[in-house]
């Protein structure tokens, strides 16, 4: 498994096309992993681009942290990531949280950035999204048993069910990250955001609750173009191939 | 673990995937299970999305450039990767050596 270690601790990344000129660096959302992007997305991107993904603190195969999830935090990680695969500017690309970081990223430091592609990035503000990890905390188990699991359709097993039971109560009764979260309120409202000047590509579920922050979106960074694309806030998992194909186009553009 | 360069058998092949099946969820787990070539792996062995990318990643440690795991499952869709069993992968290798 490839680990490097950043800010001491490791950090589990997948790394496709080396060679390639340019670098692509997809972030995933909270209580996912990378493999959200490993089976279809990565690999149509990995024709052209070096793509480059990792497991957050505490997620998929990373090693956990009690503390430091709120946007600042997670940007140092990313940089410090950077640094470590020696990446001077890349294209950017986020899913849900992971598409907060990307934001975050292209305010702090938009010299490493290129293109940004947010993918149904929430509002952390936004009534129906605000208490998205409170949604959580509600559903998330009852969901994942009476429907499916992110990637595989398929009705999760006892052992499924304990592994993710057990990351969703370290998460929220161990960790920082509901306060860190709370934190983050008024993200949006934030006159950073505007400060954002790379093109942005924001993708969206037609269906989704989180289209309204997509237009907020656009609203807000001077060359954001929203395009939504039928399906929710899953998107990239129920239209891996659409999703991959916008992002292919988008960082392609000249 | 060095890259081999001596073709394996099916059965050989199986033995290996319940190898990495085991190292991946879990000698307590596999004990409970009857793995066959049938054996789905979302369903039957229940490893969810970044297990299978462990899996992957001791395929491509074992047998190197000699095949490309991750692109032959990127090809499919939802429903094949659900349906995916270990005697697929057995044939794919196969093929590949």
């Amino acid at each position: 498994m490839p680990v490097v270690t950043v800010n001491g601790r490791s950090v589990h990344i997948q790394e496709l096309n080396k060679e390639a000129a340019e670098t692509i660096v997809l972030v995933h959302g909270m209580f996912s992993n990378l493999s959200v992007y490993y089976f279809n997305i990565a690999p149509l991107l990995a024709t052209k681009y070096h793509v480059v993904l990792y497991d957050l603190k505490s997620h998929g195969m990373s090693e956990k942290a009690l503390t430091g999830y709120d946007l600042t935090s997670m940007t140092n990680d990313l940089l410090a990531l950077l640094e470590a695969l020696n990446l001077q500017q890349i294209h950017l690309g986020g899913y849900s949280f992971g598409g907060l970081i990307a934001l975050k990223m292209a305010i702090r430091f938009p010299e490493r950035i290129s293109k940004l592609a947010v993918i149904e990035a929430p509002d952390p503000n936004d009534d129906k999204t605000r208490g998205i990890i409170d949604e959580y905390s509600r559903e998330f188990l009852e969901h994942y048993v009476e429907n499916f699991t992110d990637t595989t359709k398929v009705k999760m097993g006892k052992r499924q069910m304990e592994r993710n039971h057990r990351m969703y109560e370290y998460l929220f009764y161990q960790t920082s990250i509901k306060t860190d979260m709370e934190f983050e309120k008024n993200f949006f409202g934030s006159p950073a955001i505007e400060t954002i000047k790379q093109p942005a590509l924001l993708l969206y579920g037609t269906d989704s609750n989180c289209l309204n922050a997509g237009k907020h979106l656009e609203g807000l960074i001077e060359n954001a173009s929203l395009s939504a694309v039928p399906g929710d806030h899953n998107i990239p998992i129920q239209q891996p191939l659409v999703i991959a194909e916008a992002l292919l186009n988008f960082f392609q553009e000249k | 673990m060095d890259t081999i360069t001596t073709k394996l058998s099916s059965e050989e092949i199986f033995n290996l995937m319940k190898q990495f099946i085991t190292e991946v969820i879990g000698e307590e787990f596999v004990e409970e299970m009857d793995i066959t070539p049938e054996s789905s792996f979302t369903k039957d062995l229940e490893m969810d999305s970044i297990e299978i990318v462990s899996f992957s990643e001791k395929i491509k440690a074992h047998f190197g450039d000699q095949i490309d795991f991750t692109g032959w499952l990127s090809s499919m869709d939802l429903d094949q990767l659900i349906n995916l069993n270990l005697g697929m992968i057995i044939s794919y290798i196969e093929e590949c050596q």
